[in-house]
């Protein structure tokens, strides 16, 4: 059984007078279960020459529903201005915009395609999805 | 200024034959800046006596509209089984659109992500009693 762990640290020491130290691990498992995910696309990585729209970095239907996958997307870029912005449901709910050097990282049930636009020309995003059957 | 980072990590050493080990970090600046972000809700705990069906968490009219806000939510309970269903509610904006569900978030379970604020964020809930954690951080 694989054993896969993501750890997230969120600090600040002066965006409240009471500094922002937040650690917190997790272990990834099947949904329901505390087997460890089995499955991962590795890190992948697309370019985008020109600015594209909706583009598919996650599948839903080469996914099972319903189960606890997870998800990770990295702008490698480093303009603050630029953005690749994270859609689920074919292009109906906006996630979010990640600037260069932005990331998310969440659980996916695998029923809505993820997709990226990109706003500028030559950008490009790393993604990895570390699955179950 | 403020500064504010956030740092991730994934790792494992048996998933594939060749070991995984991702880091990433980032500084929290306002949308299209370099000027952190500057305010924040603190790390805020909620608990659910009730089971819940597509309970708003964080309402967007609370948040400006295309910012680089940030949400941090975390299920503190330590169940395998129960889950939060975390949801983005668009159909304020469009009607096409629907409660879309991202992902569930089983006991110790995270997620770290960029929100525009144009979408509330939903939770259902699979049992009673359950808890939850989480932070947003974010612009005017």
């Amino acid at each position: 059984m694989a054993t896969t762990t993501a750890s997230l640290t969120i600090s600040s020491s002066d965006i409240s007078s009471d500094a922002i130290s937040i650690s917190v691990t997790e272990t990834f498992h099947k949904a329901g279960t505390t087997i460890g995910l089995d499955q991962t696309t590795g890190m992948a990585r697309k370019t985008f020459a020109a600015a594209s729209s909706n583009q598919n970095i996650a599948l839903a239907s080469a996914y099972t529903d319903d189960k606890a996958h997870k998800l990770f997307v990295r702008n490698p870029g480093t303009s603050t201005t630029d953005h690749i912005t994270v859609v689920i449901a074919s292009g109906h709910s906006v996630i979010g915009k990640l600037y260069g050097g932005e990331f998310l990282f969440i659980p996916w049930s695998g029923n809505e395609d993820i997709d990226v636009t990109t706003s500028a020309t030559n950008m490009s995003v790393e993604y990895m999805i570390i699955s179950e059957a | 200024m403020a500064t504010t980072t956030a740092s991730l990590t994934l790792s494992s050493s048996d998933l594939t034959s060749d070991s995984l080990s991702i880091s990433a970090t980032s500084t929290l600046y306002k949308a299209g800046t370099t000027i952190g972000l500057d305010q924040t809700t603190g790390l805020t705990k909620k608990v659910y006596a009730t089971a819940q069906t597509n309970t708003v968490l964080v309402a967007a009219s609370a948040y400006s509209d295309n910012g680089a806000h940030k949400l941090y939510i975390k299920n503190v309970g330590s169940s395998s089984t129960d889950a939060f269903s975390l949801e983005i509610d668009a159909t304020g904006l469009n009607a096409a659109c629907a409660v879309v569900p991202i992902g569930k978030l089983y006991g110790g379970d995270f997620l770290y992500l960029p929100w525009e604020g144009e979408y509330d964020i939903q939770i259902t809930t699979t049992a009673t009693d359950m808890e939850l954690e989480y932070m947003i951080i974010y612009e005017a």
